[in-house]
This record gives C-alpha cells, structure tokens and sequence, in this order.
C-alpha cells in the first residue's frame, strides 16, 4: 500500500512539530491550506494535537503547553503597545505594517513605567534577554529579521492581539455583572 | 508588651489573611472598621475564635464602639496589596517643611552641641526617607488609577472620563510635579539638592570623625533619593501629565493589556506548541541520554566478598594419616615423617603435629627404643620442637 502524502508533508510535520507557525507567504502553506482536513487528522490521530488553520498562518497546540514562552512574548507585545499607544503611536498599524529596531525597543523598554515587571523577567529583564527573546520567536516565525537590527511581525501577532481582546471583552463583562449585582 | 512569639503573630496573619483583608479593605473604605460589619467579617469566615487573638496581637484596637487596624498592620497590609491611598499633594508637603527646618537648623548649630547634631542628621535622614516612600507610594497608585482610567473597563462615558483625569491632574498629578520639579525653585528636589551638597562638604572638612561619618551616609542616602525622584518625575512628565490626552482615544486591545499586565503570572497565556526535541549541545541532552540507556540496562545481582577467602579449617584425618604411615612403615623416624608429610599439604602447625603425635598411641603401631641422645628439631609456624628419634615398624615384625 503507497502511502498518499502531500507534497511537503515533511516539512510541514517538521516545522509545525518544532512549535513553528507556517505563514501563508512559505512555499508549503497552500500544501496546508489544500489538506487542511487531512492535516487536522493526521495530528489529532497521530498525536493527539489540535491543528489550527487561519488564513494567514498554521500551527499545532498539545495539551501541554509552552505556558512561558508564551507568558513572556505577551509581557513583551503588552508593554510595547502600551508604550507605542502613550507615545502616540497607532500601535496596531506600526505592529501590522512597520518595524522595528533594537534600539527603539531598548528605548521603550527603559523608559517604561512598568519597571517592576520588566526588571524582574528574564526574558525581557536588559538588552540581551530582549535580543534572544526576539530570536526565539524569529525561529518560531511570531517575528521575522529584515536586517542585523530590525524586526518586524508577522500576522502570527494577532494570536496575540486577540488574546488581548478576549481578556478586555472578559474584564468588562465581569465588571458589568458586579456593577449589576 | 505582647508576650508572644514574633514568628506566631506572623503565622496568624498568614492563615487569617482573608479577614485581615477585607478588614483593611473597610477600614480604608470607612477609615473605621465599624462593630456590626466587624463581626459579619468574622462570622462570614466561621471565625469567631479569632477576635480575641486579633486583639491579644494588637493587630485590631477599638475605637470607641468601633475598631481598626493598628497603623503599623495597616501599612504592612498596604504594601503587600499595593492599595495606597493617594496622597494630597499637602500631605507630602509638609516633609518639605520639616526638611528645611532641619536643615536649617543643622547648618546653624554645625559647631554646637554634637549629640543634638546627630539627632538632627538622623531626624533629617529620617524625613527625607519618608518622603521618597510617599512619593513612590503616591507615583504607584496614581499609575494605577490613570490605567485604569485609560482600560476603561467600567465603560464610562467619554465626558466622565475626562472629569475624573481632569480631576486627577489638576489636584495629584500637576502639584506633586511641582514638588519633584528640580527646575522648580521651590520644589523639595531642589531642597534636596541643597542639603546633598551641603552635606557632601561636610563629610570632608569637619574634625570630628563621627559627625563626618554621619554626613557621609546622609550625602549617600541622598544620592540615592535624588536618583529614585528623577526616574519618578519621568513617569510624570512621560506618561502622567499626558493623561487628558492619552484617554482620548480607547481600544480593546489596550484594555485588556494593561487588565494583563495587572496580573501577567495570574493569567493563562494562549497556548503555544511545547517541544520535545532536545539538540545534543542542549544541556539536557547528556542526562536525558544516561536515563534513556539507564531504563535498558541490565542490572546483575553482586555479593561483596572479604579479599581474602576464609581460612578452611584443618581437621585430623586421623584414618588417611594412618594409613599413610601403614603403608610407609618401616618408618626410620617418626616425626621426620610428620614433618615431611605435613610439608607436602601446606604449612606446619602446633595443631597438625601434636595432631599426628596421636598416631604413636595406635594398637597396630610398634614403636622401637630410641637412643636418647639422637634428637632432632622440627620447626613449625609458630615453635620448635625437640623430639627424640623414633622408629616405627609394622606390628608384629
């Protein structure tokens, strides 16, 4: 019996194995996007992984999950859009569309008045926990490196940006129901 | 005097701390605890018992027919909740004052009395301590109200919101700004400065050494403080002053950032894939490989053996002797015999040779006469011994 594989399949398994994001602009992402259902099947069977497919990227959870990493990179996105927003800035727009460079995110990151958080992370804590923090989630494909000091996001940062949403719908249904208690 | 253990006081206040709170929580509400809604607090936790401790550990006093934390549980309950009543610029003002007459009266009495001197270095110290905290105090809830203001997560209007930062501005933010101002004349900053750089030359040019001691950590305390008042009136100017116009604008996204931010290691974060992989210059990758060979390794059972085996004891055959001296008879001399028979089979000893002697006292053995003086010297492992010649022929010959 031939086993019927999509074009790709290995480094689709490989990638989103690793914990990456598959982007829509990578050669393998219409390859995911044809076998959506073969792709939801094959993790689900084989490994008991929810598959999610968005229009702009893919990627795999388990029920374990990598909780820190992912409480880190909030902390940072958090604080970056809470400083871009004070100084100004259309955050959404400079996260969807621009980039940035190392020297503004240190810039940010010092003059924040959320000292306490940042001094006490590792992950976001100087200089160099910023810079590895922004190469693991390069090599996760959250951001991507456009030169020796600029990055910007890729549409992976709305996981992100919509966690934040459901966290404010959350609050503000939660305060409506103790203002009408 | 509480006569209790420090260590039982604390233990109390960490397993009632829920009551402790929501009794600071009134207290701050009511600036009093009042009797009714003291003894549902207590009541609500099925806890009863605890109104006496709380009373024996002066944590609670009462206040006429009502009660309230005493202050230094008060503040302690304070700080740990970072719930701090925002201050009245007036109340921070008034360490101005006490600060300036300190000073005041330090620099004219420099070459008075030493003792009040000290005192007034240590009062000073003292003053200045607090009004760095109440200034930090203030600069953490007044962050948190203006927050809380841009979240907006109570939905209020547009025009009360610019009302509340209006009011926030005009009465905390604006007047507490001007106290930390450095390019205000009048401002405490600039006070500190002053006394910094007086005290910075005192610690140099005075004679008595402890005064000069004292200078010195007053210009360092100071040091420090100027550097804590200038990171603080940043936040003012950066994001504090800027309130009305930063709650212009509101979004989702926002809110629930800084509803995040609030609690970041209190809230489940979205999900992301965890990986197994582990690369071999992982630092891992040497112990994960010694337990993966570690649960394939056949483990044999093992004695502990003693280096040297046990000694076997020698017992007297006293059959196979006899009859290998049957069958060397005629035997010229008896003990000559013993000792050759004996070198053959290892060592000699006291034991194996009185043991053969026996043989001489057989039935079927026939003993000769022996000349006296024809004696010879065996030699065993630990004696010798001088025996006579004796010869042995077979019974009857």
């Amino acid at each position: 019996m031939e086993f019927e594989n999509p074009k790709y399949h290995q480094q689709i398994v490989e990638d989103l194995m690793n914990g990456k994001f598959i982007l829509s602009k990578e050669i393998h992402f219409e390859d995911v996007k044809e076998n959506r259902d073969f792709y939801e099947k094959f993790f689900r069977h084989s490994f008991g992984y929810e598959f999610i497919f968005k229009p702009d990227y893919a990627y795999i959870i388990s029920s374990e999950t990598n909780e820190n990493l992912s409480r880190d990179i909030c902390i940072f996105i958090a604080i970056l859009c809470y400083e871009l927003d004070k100084a100004g800035i259309n955050f959404l727009d400079k996260i969807e569309f621009g980039d940035f460079s190392l020297e503004e995110i240190d810039k940010y990151f010092e003059n924040s008045s959320f000292v306490d958080l940042i001094k006490g992370n590792n992950s976001i804590k100087d200089y160099d926990s910023r810079r590895k923090l922004i190469r693991t989630m390069t090599t996760k494909n959250i951001t991507e490196k456009n030169s020796e000091d600029r990055f910007s996001f890729t549409p992976v940062y709305k996981v992100f940006i919509d966690f934040a949403k459901e966290l404010a719908e959350s609050s503000k249904e939660s305060e409506t129901i103790n203002q009408g208690e | 005097m509480i006569n209790e253990e420090p260590i039982s006081i604390l233990r109390f206040i960490s397993n009632y701390f829920d009551i402790i709170r929501e009794l600071f929580i009134t207290q701050k509400e009511e600036r009093v605890i009042r009797r009714e809604t003291f003894e549902i607090i207590c009541s609500k936790y099925s806890a009863e018992g605890i109104k006496k401790t709380l009373f024996k550990y002066k944590i609670v006093k009462p206040l006429q027919d009502d009660y309230e934390l005493r202050d230094v549980y008060f503040n302690l309950i304070e700080f740990i909740l970072f719930e701090f009543r925002p201050l009245l610029p007036d109340e921070i003002e008034k360490y101005g004052v006490s600060i300036q007459e300190l000073f005041r009266k330090i620099r004219e009495g420099i070459n008075s009395d030493k003792n009040i001197l000290l005192d007034r270095i240590a009062a000073l110290s003292e003053e200045v301590k607090k009004f760095s905290e109440a200034v930090d105090k203030n600069k953490i809830r007044l962050l948190s109200e203006t927050r809380d203001l841009k979240a907006n997560v109570k939905r209020i209007g547009y025009r009360e919101k610019i009302q509340k930062a209006s009011h926030w501005t005009e009465h905390y933010i604006l007047p507490l700004n001007n106290i930390l101002n450095v390019n205000h004349s009048e401002s405490i900053t600039n006070k500190l400065f002053d006394i910094s750089e007086f005290a910075n030359q005192q610690r140099l040019i005075l004679e008595d050494e402890t005064i000069r001691l004292q200078f010195e950590k007053l210009h360092r305390q100071l040091i420090q403080t100027n550097d804590d008042i200038r990171s603080n009136h940043k936040v003012f100017i950066n994001e504090l002053i800027p309130l009305i116009d930063r709650i212009r604008t509101e979004s989702l996204v926002i809110t629930g950032w800084i509803e995040f931010l609030k609690r970041p290691y209190k809230t489940v974060p979205p999900r992301l894939f965890k990986t197994d992989r582990i690369t071999p210059i992982s630092n891992k990758f040497y112990l994960n490989t010694k337990e993966y060979f570690e649960n394939f390794q056949v483990v044999e059972d093992f004695y502990i053996e003693q280096e040297e085996g046990q000694e076997v004891r020698w017992i007297f055959n006293k059959s196979y002797y006899k009859s290998k001296l049957s069958s060397s008879l005629p035997v010229e001399n008896f003990f000559v015999w013993c000792r050759d028979s004996l070198e053959l089979e290892g060592d000699i000893t006291n034991e194996k040779l009185l043991a053969l002697t026996t043989l001489l006292f057989e039935e079927d053995i026939q003993i000769t006469e022996s000349n006296e003086f024809d004696e010879i010297e065996i030699q065993t492992q630990s004696s010798s011994f001088i025996v006579p010649k004796i010869q042995i022929v077979k019974n009857g010959i």
